[in-house]
């Protein structure tokens, strides 16, 4: 690689750290959708950037955006499907006026996942091929035991109010009930949207954004909206409440629920890190919140930073999906030339998460904090309307619906999942066609 | 041991079985077998949480008004079932409510069996959300703790206090045995839940279905993979301080467990958990019709299992917590409250001696 070519690559992570981390400040708005919007901008004037800075400028998007977002998730309860889980520690900050620090948390959290992704290379190149061969033998099954666990594990909530037998057992199964709903309506959604394309064709990349919009970031707005939770004055701390062994644990945790939702499809960095957390016996909030920051970084970077091990080239997430077409890695160099990237991108969006949240919690308590919901909830209809138009705005309007029955009977929100882990599933354990044809979808 | 411990530890058994790992993988029948494994390994927690605990009706109530709290009260009632218990001989039930103020609002509470004192403490904490996120300042002023002393000794087993908050609360059981009452937490769980005989039954009821849909030569793989994920769940539960009914319904009592480690250990738990992913790759691996890779076995137990075991519990010798944090936010807040009435206590009683002191010098 010349100099010229690593200057360019320099300049364009710089200046996709930039446009990512402000992006990330608009609610709902998902990476993956501004990446195909970016790609179609450069197939029309290729002279914006140069072909060799195109995997740098794309992957330092994506790590702002698995930092940054979180400010957005946390502060006005507008998460994507791997920052659901940590809204509610979040809230439970910002309630007792922490916010700001809880921020702080996710992007420590963040830059341990890329000091991990460095430590991690040899296991990397060496070990993980022969995982991902035994995995790609056993998808199906492996699949299923995520939905298993979901479902198994979700208790009710305690043993119910009542004086009869029959009275405690339905108070207690409503919260039951309501995830097993969740669940079978989204995994019914997902054969719908998997299997039709139900939005204009040159916009067929976003078909599944809408619903994913819908089931976890408007739900998630609609809920504040309607809860009149007042915002206390939020500390701007100086410095976090976090010693190295919370640290540790953090990142250990958040590092094994990120490294399965990278190697799983369909797992999410917000479910792994629920189950490394189980795994890791993990109950103090502030380890959740930092691993769930380690855990989603590894989810969108570490997954795409996997295509680049030349002994693995691992498909997996939106981004490869979005570049493989233009772009397939061989060397060496440019797995340690992506691994700069992310080290140099993780430090600048961590340095911008201190004024961005600064300025996220001046706004939330200096206006009212359900105008500023409106007003996300607003962005949000003109991004899924201007993207995907009125069949769109459907398809998320049916997808709040489903997500907001987790929302108001304090089920779990891993449930919407299921719209993806079901059809995979059935559809990796060859049962695709006949669940097409039952329900004549085929 | 933990759902997620329980549950990984039975897919990895089932594992053991060439002919399931064949079964399951891509190139034979893409077979879901192995993950019955998993669905029986937390089945017995299932049963007990889902459906067992209702059906545990109780003698004596706890149900606290939110305008008028009374933990003096709260105190006196489950000493009142305890000591129905010492005098009656009989097994005592005692059910636990939590306080609901509003739709998402509820009143925290602990309860404490302190067996030193001998006697039953709860104390008021502060307001909660459904979330359990408190607020602060919302704990009570005064009249924040109640005390009652019990007329037998207690023999409390469970080892730390009860939070009560959202949703529900807990049952305790108590029941006279020897010149104690002992204190049973969730009494209703790890019974009959917990019977390698009900996981014969239905295991025996998978083996019929699987039989009738994949064949009677496939059908009883089904069914061994079914009891040995129930087995290995009621067999580590043995590790804890409570045991099981392990022959229900022909032994009806619940054992007490080995009280190796607690239920909810996090560095056991995790050893347990990467034990079982790592056998589970190794089988998967060498059942596989072509493996890929040939680590023989003690290789693998030794580079792959045991030395990064002894890495890691080195670690958590050296680097991890010295004390013991695993308590609630509701537990850390009681204790700060009875910190808190003990130092007024010794204030008072301090006051008083000195009272007594320039009293004697005036008289």
């Amino acid at each position: 690689m010349d100099s010229m070519a690593a200057l360019q690559i320099l300049i364009y992570t710089i200046l996709g750290t930039i446009i990512g981390g402000i992006l990330s400040m608009v609610p709902a708005l998902h990476i993956f959708n501004v990446s195909g919007i970016a790609l179609l901008i450069w197939f029309r004037w290729p002279f914006l950037m140069p072909e060799v800075a195109l995997p740098a400028f794309f992957m330092a998007m994506l790590v702002a955006w698995a930092n940054i977002n979180t400010i957005p998730s946390m502060f006005i309860g507008a998460p994507d499907e791997a920052a659901v889980f940590v809204v509610l520690p979040g809230q439970k900050y910002m309630l007792q006026g922490r916010g700001y620090e809880a921020s702080i948390l996710t992007g420590v959290g963040s830059l341990g996942a890329i000091v991990m992704m460095v430590l991690l290379t040899p296991f990397l190149y060496y070990t993980l091929p022969f995982i991902k061969n035994i995995r790609s033998q056993n998808l199906a099954w492996i699949m299923l035991l995520f939905i298993i666990y979901m479902l198994m594990s979700e208790w009710p909530k305690g043993s119910g109010m009542g004086k009869t037998v029959w009275e405690r057992f339905t108070w207690a199964w409503a919260n039951l009930i309501s995830g097993l709903t969740t669940f079978a309506l989204s995994a019914f959604l997902g054969f719908i949207i998997l299997n039709r394309t139900m939005v204009p064709l040159d916009m067929s990349f976003q078909g599944i954004m809408p619903v994913f919009v819908g089931l976890f970031a408007v739900a998630g707005i609609i809920q504040n909206l309607v809860s009149h939770q007042a915002v206390p004055p939020q500390h701007e701390s100086k410095s976090i409440d976090v010693d190295y062994r919370l640290l540790g644990k953090g990142i250990f945790a958040g590092t094994i629920g990120g490294g399965l939702a990278s190697i799983i499809p369909a797992v999410t960095g917000g479910i792994g890190g629920i189950i490394a957390g189980a795994a890791t016996g993990q109950r103090d909030d502030r380890i959740f919140v930092i691993s769930q920051g380690v855990s989603k970084t590894i989810y969108y970077v570490g997954a795409f930073l996997l295509f680049f091990v030349p002994t693995l080239m691992l498909s997996r997430g939106g981004m490869t999906i979005i570049l493989k077409p233009l772009f397939t890695p061989y060397t060496n160099q440019e797995y340690f030339m992506i691994l700069s990237v992310i080290m140099i991108s993780g430090a600048l969006s961590f340095l911008m998460m201190f004024p961005l949240t600064r300025w996220t919690i001046r706004l939330i308590t200096h206006v009212d904090y359900h105008i500023i919901l409106w007003i996300a909830l607003a962005i949000v209809f003109v991004i899924v309307y201007g993207l995907t138009g009125w069949m769109g705005m459907f398809l998320m309007g049916v997808s709040t619906g489903i997500g907001l029955i987790p929302a108001f009977y304090h089920s779990r929100k891993s449930n919407c999942m299921a719209v993806l882990l079901v059809w995979m599933v059935l559809s990796q354990g060859g049962h695709g066609p006949a669940i097409l044809k039952f329900f004549r979808l085929d | 041991m933990k759902g997620l411990t329980h549950f990984l530890s039975g897919v990895a058994l089932g594992s053991f079985i060439p002919a399931a790992v064949r079964m399951a993988n891509s190139t034979g029948e893409n077979s879901y077998i192995l993950a019955l494994g998993g669905l029986f390994g937390i089945m017995p927690d299932t049963l007990d949480f889902k459906v067992g605990q209702f059906f545990s009706g109780a003698d004596y109530d706890v149900d606290a008004d939110p305008n008028r709290l009374d933990p003096q009260k709260m105190a006196e009632q489950i000493g009142r079932a305890m000591d129905d218990a010492w005098e009656t001989g009989r097994y005592v039930k005692i059910q636990l409510y939590p306080i609901r103020i509003s739709v998402d609002l509820w009143r925290q509470y602990v309860v404490k069996f302190d067996g030193e004192k001998n006697e039953i403490v709860v104390i008021i904490n502060e307001i909660v959300n459904t979330s359990q996120a408190s607020y602060v300042g919302s704990a009570p002023k005064t009249n924040r703790v109640g005390r009652c002393r019990v007329k037998g000794k207690m023999l409390e087993t469970h080892g730390k206090p009860s939070v009560v908050d959202i949703m529900s609360g807990p049952q305790f059981g108590f029941i006279k045995k020897g010149g104690v009452v002992e204190v049973e937490f969730l009494p209703w769980h790890r019974t009959w839940s917990h019977s390698f005989v009900l996981g014969f039954i239905l295991s025996a009821a998978v083996w019929l279905i699987a039989s009738l849909i994949a064949g009677w030569d496939k059908g009883w793989l089904y069914g061994l993979v079914s009891f040995l994920g129930y087995s290995i769940h009621i067999t580590e539960d043995l590790t804890g301080h409570m045991g099981g009914s392990l022959l229900w319904p022909f032994q009806k009592d619940r054992t007490n467990g080995l009280c190796l480690f607690k239920a909810s250990a996090a560095h056991a738990n995790f050893s347990v958990d990467y034990l079982a992913v790592t056998v589970l790759l190794f089988n998967l691996n060498r059942f596989a019709p072509k493996p890929f890779f040939t680590l023989g076995t003690w290789e693998y137990l030794l580079y792959v299992i045991a030395i990064p075991l002894i890495i890691y519990g080195l670690i958590g010798k050296f680097f991890g917590e010295k004390k013991d944090v695993d308590k609630k936010e509701g537990e850390i807040s009681a204790e700060k409250a009875l910190a808190s009435q003990q130092q007024s206590s010794n204030e008072e009683m301090l006051y008083d001696a000195e009272d007594a002191v320039v009293g004697d010098v005036q008289r």
